[in-house]
């Protein structure tokens, strides 16, 4: 039996946030650390248009992190924001069940054909550090222009924060979010090869294949 | 008392480098040209504010700073109508007698106070004593009667480098103290002695502190960031970047940048009027900016030489790039590990399985 799980926002969104991840991270490492240095041509624009390149993908970065916040209240159960943030009972226990077969303890699959509360709640860690990446991504923006309407947003962090630390974490949260495409990667691979049931591909198509025991958590 | 413009005659300075002075201040204050007169007036006729200024913590900078303003003909004059009654470097008093002097400034109140230095709390604040009181009681003593507090210097603006880990003194600034009085930040290791003197000529001109952010900087000195108004900007936008001193792009004099330049980081005027009357300045010397200026130098500006911090916590210190690698590949290795487990697993317990552990739904897949 097979099931619409992801539905096209979801979908459109999921590869939204990849492609500007990964424009974000090239661009971002070169501002970090230009490795390419001009020779010195005279109309040579390379951190330039990195920057313009880096501020354009974190529109849309931002944008479609916004979009998928608002379509955790109006998509179907499987989008929802209780798949995020354990409120229910039910799914706490399965958080439990969820570490047991991360750690051996047992063999069957976490349970449910949406998101497993354990990988829920790795999302909600995720989306935490999307929040500190766009905020103090405009706020470092910010800091071009004191008298703009970004800055009178925004700025207020660095009289908390100094600005060479709100980088650093800016960068950091880069490298943690390369460390947490691995880990969703691998996992995504191993529940396929555990459950045969097609959640690789079901980010393109939006359909898994449930097995009988799951039947009851489908609509 | 002979008036600004006498006293200028008989040092024979002419009316018009006068006014050519105002006009660089209004400039300065960034003011419309229009104040220039109303600057110059306010100047002419002056009633010698009383001024004490406070050393805490400090190495004295500020006051080398202060006393090299850019136009020593005119400035000094202009130094001349404040009435300094305390400045332990450059006054001749010395023991009870200065302390008199303080004293006497304080009981006719309506003073400007000038800070250099941190004040100390820790231990009840014995790090620094003077006359037999700490540096927080003649700081509290003294603001109670100030019309305002000039802090000059990173450490009284904001602790400074007194202030750096670990902080053997428990060093703050002025402003985690003092409330109740307006304050006027002017970070800097020193503070540039143009931006005290402007600071010092707006308060005689409008009887108020000039507009400041919201670190307690002026707005006419703080109110750009130095990567924003520096000469070598075009360098970073274009890629053209030093990578050591003494390579070709710094003899040609591009970005400083991957030297660990934190002009991006600080906001100051410092392109914009230089050093030492208006020599030059760090980066036009060559050597990246050290962000001075900024909350919790020296610690938050670190390492000199590299544009982000590095990690430390793990016994040795790494970069940010150095740990993310490692941070990402031990992930890709342990996840790998698990895989190989996982399937291990399935290896293992796939003839038991069929005994009546399993709870719940089958497992495995046809």
């Amino acid at each position: 039996m097979t099931i619409l799980v992801w539905e096209r926002p979801v979908r459109l969104i999921h590869w939204t946030i990849f492609i500007a991840v990964i424009v974000l991270a090239v661009t971002g490492f070169y501002i970090g650390n230009p490795i390419l240095v001009s020779g010195g041509a005279p109309t040579d624009f390379l951190m330039g248009t990195y920057r313009a390149i880096h501020v354009a993908a974190a529109w849309v970065f931002g944008v479609a992190v916004v979009a998928r916040l608002i379509w955790a209240f109006i998509g179907n159960r499987y989008s929802r924001w209780d798949q995020f943030v354990p409120v229910s009972r039910a799914r706490r226990a399965d958080i439990k069940t969820s570490f047991k077969y991360y750690l051996f303890m047992q063999r069957e699959t976490p349970p449910g054909p949406g998101h497993n509360p354990l990988a829920g709640l790795t999302y909600l860690v995720l989306y935490a550090m999307f929040a500190v990446q766009i905020w103090t991504g405009l706020a470092l923006a910010s800091l071009a222009d004191p008298g703009s309407f970004l800055w009178s947003v925004s700025g207020w962090t660095f009289s908390l924060v100094p600005i060479p630390t709100i980088r650093f974490v800016h960068h950091l949260i880069l490298w943690l979010t390369l460390g947490f495409i691995v880990h969703h990667v691998y996992s995504a691979t191993l529940i396929d090869v555990e459950e045969r049931s097609g959640v690789l591909s079901s980010i393109v198509t939006g359909w898994k294949r449930i097995r009988p025991g799951q039947a009851g958590q489908a609509e | 008392m002979a008036t600004l413009l006498e006293r200028l005659e008989a040092n024979g300075i002419s009316r018009r480098s006068f006014l050519t002075y105002c006009a660089s201040l209004t400039t300065m204050l960034a003011l419309p040209a229009s104040l220039t007169p109303q600057i110059a007036n306010a100047l002419s006729k002056v009633d010698k504010p009383s001024i004490i200024w406070r050393e805490f913590q400090d190495c004295a900078g500020n006051t080398e700073s202060f006393l090299r303003s850019r136009n020593p003909g005119v400035a000094d004059l202009i130094l001349d109508l404040l009435s300094v009654d305390y400045h332990e470097t450059i006054m001749a008093a010395a023991g009870r007698q200065a302390e008199a002097a303080s004293d006497a400034a304080a009981k006719k109140g309506g003073y400007i106070l000038v800070v250099e230095g941190s004040v100390p709390l820790k231990d009840d604040g014995v790090y620094c004593t003077i006359a037999g009181k700490t540096a927080k009681q003649h700081l509290e003593e003294l603001s109670k009667g100030a019309a305002a507090i000039v802090n000059v210097g990173t450490c009284s603006s904001y602790g400074g480098i007194p202030a750096a880990n670990p902080n053997p003194t428990g060093a703050v600034g002025v402003p985690s103290l003092v409330s109740n009085v307006p304050i006027v930040n002017l970070p800097g290791c020193p503070a540039n002695a143009d931006n005290i003197t402007a600071t010092f000529v707006h308060y005689l001109t409008f009887g108020s502190l000039p507009a400041r952010d919201q670190l307690g900087r002026p707005l006419f000195a703080y109110g750009e960031r130095i990567h924003d108004s520096c000469e070598r900007r075009a360098h970073f936008d274009a890629g053209q970047f030093a990578l050591a001193f003494g390579d070709e792009g710094h003899r040609k004099g591009w970005c400083l940048y991957k030297l660990g330049c934190k002009g991006p980081n600080t906001f100051n005027n410092c392109p914009a009027i230089r050093w030492n009357g208006g020599t030059s300045w760090p980066v036009g010397a060559g050597h990246g900016c050290v962000g001075c200026s900024e909350p919790e130098f020296w610690d938050a500006m670190g390492p000199l030489y590299q544009h982000l911090p590095n990690v430390s916590g793990f016994g040795v210190e790494a970069t940010a790039d150095q740990f993310g690698v490692a941070l990402v590949g031990a992930t890709a290795l342990a996840f790998a590990a698990h895989g190989v487990a996982k399937y291990a697993q399935h290896r293992i317990t796939a003839e038991p399985a069929a005994q009546p552990v399993a709870a719940g739904q089958p497992t495995e897949e046809d």
